[in-house]
């Protein structure tokens, strides 16, 4: 069993990684449900406003229907990008702790609103409430347990335990209960580690490739090209791209879609090119040999057919698109253009916010309140969840037969409309 | 008196209540068509508890096929969303089902899906293991079996294991009533509850897991930085106790259990243990000499000087010096004579028999781990 056998059996390859264009749909198609739901929803508020005046009972009005259309939703690049401001958020937040938290737990969060929301749509949820509840369910996972109530102390302005927890089990099925989060923290480690033995003159050559040994390692690191910055030494110069290369994965391989398209260990060396290229592709010259050299080639056929040098480049061309994705982001917070861009998709988003979904706690502490009639329609994205909560309602309506005394004679009244 | 030492087994665990019918109307493949066969509560005040986790958790277990299947057979746990834990779904849950999510190997419990249903509750639909645990095996003494069989269970036990640490995950409650028997023999390592991932080197973890008897010398002293060797500890143990049928090393206390540790191997020092008296909780009473292989030989002559030896690599003192679970897999005891038994040959519980022990079973004795009742539900499924 070698190393990507075992990554194929994690819930991050089986269930989390897509190609470009799967992604693109699946957002697609998550956020056409949702636009649907919420004009849905806007409409049954409506009516149940009107219905309510005396003076427009029975009056339909003649402009409604052109009301309803304007009903402006957002786009999955809206959604995207108001994702990704909670991400960046979800990083500040973690900073508010004394120590704050770690990497690890933070980046988990991130990845948790990120598989949320490719089948949840803030307009249904908004990532504002989701984003606490994701943080603290990362402390479980990752095992920074805290309790609930010094989390949500932690939190700026007057979040409650409650606001905190309540989207919990939403949260859970969203992530298809997988908890599991590959980052490429470890990987990068490791590889920093086997360089610096490098370095030292104590490197293990690949098996595979009886040419290496201990001194030509250590000389190969010495005589590389110079990196992108003047460093002192080999130390240095393997410090300053490990230093590099870790802000990479904390930020841009965080807030793009690296995970969903690449493995942790890809993202972690396309980062590392972007730090220091002559470093990281010694690196995998230790692993898969160097390039082929043309009059080599010629002489000697064998190495045609070589398949390492066959997986090189297409490792290579992977980790070049994988860099590419990760140069192209830019923090929000930093750019006064994308700025002003979510702030206008917020405004928007106020709009479209589906309103039957506002109040997350009476899922949890007051599920009574939910009017039934709405049982068929009003229902989130995902599958599971829709028939859970039919199922829950079909029981609270028969419990509430004999306890409620206001609740009967309305639910049918409701559904006439 | 087995004290489960720790954490997530609380007093007031009450496991299921003895009704009848509890009709899951599962949306996902499984579905529940039998009844919910009822697990004991039990009680047990004498319990130690360090944190509490797991307070009144209530669970129910059910019986279950594919809808595709009606001839198969799943067991489906179903974790009740708990009102008395205000932190949302338990730590144990939580590990439960990251980690069974990721782990797909013969000799690891299967998690085949998670479904939720009617009130927020959390359904695990797991791999159905009838034939009870190796305790129970252990146990029986109408059973008899040899060191042929020793070897499959160890062997089965030890690829679990091996698989788990090159996940990165450490199991950290290997005991032998957590090894549970599925119809075919085969033995699966379960309840994950206490597993976690291997931490980042300098990072901190607890040292209150893995049950007192299984437990490793450097976890009774108090070391927060761990490997898989502790599990290989837990396996040395469970080895030993299968060879002489009683656990070997049956502490009453943390400190009796570093004493029973120190008698039966030798004091760790810092000679056979570099670093060893820096741990946090380091003690020592008497300077007992290290016990050297002909120990090993006389106080487990079943297992042939090749399995003693193996034995002896899984409890060397110093986590450092003691075999990996790679280092066991490629121990040449698998491969001496006699051969391991066969999966169908092997020794099996007597059902009639073995259900009897069951509820004469101490309250002590009982594990109430998740896996432990999922198993003994089948049992009482079996006897309709």
């Amino acid at each position: 069993m070698i190393e990507d056998d075992i990554y194929r059996t994690s819930s991050q390859f089986r269930l989390w990684s897509y190609t470009e264009s799967s992604l693109k749909n699946l957002r697609t198609t998550t956020n056409n449900i949702a636009s649907e739901r919420v004009r849905a929803a806007l409409r049954r508020a409506r009516e149940r406003h009107l219905s309510a005046t005396p003076s427009a009972t029975g009056t339909p009005q003649p402009g409604s229907d052109a009301e309803e259309k304007h009903i402006e939703c957002l786009t999955p690049e809206e959604e995207l990008v108001l994702v990704r401001y909670y991400c960046e958020k979800t990083v500040e937040l973690g900073d508010t702790y004394r120590p704050p938290l770690p990497t690890n737990v933070r980046a988990t969060a991130i990845q948790y609103l990120r598989r949320f929301y490719l089948t949840n749509s803030p307009m249904t949820y908004h990532p504002k409430s989701i984003m606490a509840c994701a943080l603290f369910v990362a402390t479980k996972t990752d095992n920074y347990y805290m309790s609930l109530r010094s989390f949500a102390e932690g939190i700026p302005g007057d979040t409650t335990p409650d606001d905190v927890i309540a989207p919990e089990f939403l949260l859970m099925q969203g992530l298809r209960f997988t908890f599991d989060v590959r980052h490429p923290f470890r990987g990068l480690e490791g590889g920093v580690m086997e360089l610096s033995a490098i370095a030292q003159g104590q490197g293990k050559p690949a098996p595979h490739l009886p040419q290496h040994t201990p001194e030509s390692l250590k000389e190969g690191i010495l005589n590389l090209a110079p990196p992108p910055v003047p460093v002192s030494s080999i130390t240095d110069r393997i410090g300053r791209a490990h230093g590099a290369t870790r802000e990479l994965l904390k930020s841009a391989a965080q807030m793009t879609d690296a995970y969903f398209l690449y493995t942790p260990s890809q993202i972690w060396l396309a980062a590392f090119l972007i730090a220091d290229r002559p470093l990281a592709e010694f690196y995998l010259d230790t692993k898969l040999g160097g390039p082929i050299d043309p009059t080599a080639m010629e002489t000697d056929t064998s190495t045609l057919h070589n398949p390492l040098s066959e997986l090189r480049t297409k490792l290579l061309k992977v980790l070049g698109d994988c860099a590419a994705l990760l140069q192209s982001y830019t923090p929000l917070s930093s750019d006064p253009d994308q700025m002003k861009s979510l702030k206008r998709i917020a405004k928007k988003l106020y709009h479209c916010q589906n309103p039957e979904k506002v109040n997350l706690k009476r899922d949890t502490t007051a599920p009574r309140l939910m009017p039934a009639g709405d049982a068929g329609t009003v229902t989130s994205e995902s599958e599971t969840e829709r028939l859970a909560k039919k199922r829950k309602l079909e029981m609270e309506s028969k419990q509430r037969g004999g306890h409620d005394v206001f609740g009967p004679e309305l639910v049918p009244d409701r559904t006439r409309h | 008196m087995a004290l489960s030492p720790f954490a997530s087994r609380s007093p007031s665990l009450t496991v299921a209540s003895p009704n009848s019918a509890l009709r899951l109307k599962a949306s996902a493949v499984p579905r529940s068509t039998g009844q919910a066969v009822a697990a004991k509560a039990q009680s047990n005040p004498e319990r130690e508890l360090t944190e509490q986790l797991n307070d009144d958790v209530r669970r129910k277990y059910t019986k279950g096929h594919f809808r595709d299947d009606p001839s198969s057979c799943v067991a489906i746990k179903k974790i009740k969303v708990n009102a008395e834990y205000k932190d949302g779904l338990t730590m144990d849950a939580i590990r439960e089902v990251k980690y069974l999510q990721e782990l797909s190997h013969r000799n690891v419990i299967a998690l085949h899906d998670v479904f939720s249903s009617k009130d927020q509750n959390l359904n695990l639909v797991l791999e159905f293991l009838p034939g009870g645990d190796l305790e129970m095996l252990i146990k029986d003494g109408d059973i008899h079996y040899g060191v042929g069989d020793v070897k499959a269970w160890m062997g089965m036990l030890a690829r679990g294991v091996w698989f788990c640490h090159e996940n990165f995950v450490l199991h950290r409650d290997i005991k032998p009533n957590n090894l549970l028997i599925a119809a075919d023999g085969e033995v699966k390592l379960a309840d994950f509850g206490l597993a976690r991932s291997f931490a980042d080197p300098y990072l901190n973890m607890t040292h209150q897991v893995i049950t007192r008897w299984y437990r490793p010398p450097e976890l009774l002293f108090g070391a927060k930085q761990y490997s898989g060797a502790v599990d290989v500890w837990s396996m040395g143990m469970v080895f030993a106790e299968l060879l002489l049928r009683v656990p070997l090393l049956a502490g009453m206390s943390d400190l009796d259990q570093i004493s029973k540790i120190c008698e039966a191997f030798g004091t760790p020092t810092e000679e056979n243990w570099p670093g060893v008296t820096q741990l946090a909780n380091y003690v020592t009473d008497k300077a007992v000499p290290l016990q050297g292989r002909d120990f090993f030989l006389r106080q487990f002559p079943t297992a042939g000087p090749v399995g003693a030896d193996l034995l002896m690599s899984m409890c060397v003192l110093d986590p450092r010096k003691r075999a990996t679970a790679l280092q066991v897999l490629q121990h040449k005891w698998w491969t001496a004579e006699p051969r391991p038994t066969k999966n169908e040959d092997l020794p099996r519980k007597s059902g009639t028999k073995k259900m009897g022990d069951d509820l004469a079973r101490r309250g002590g004795d009982n594990d109430d781990g998740p896996f432990k009742n999922a198993a003994r539900q089948l049992d009482f499924g079996g006897m309709k």
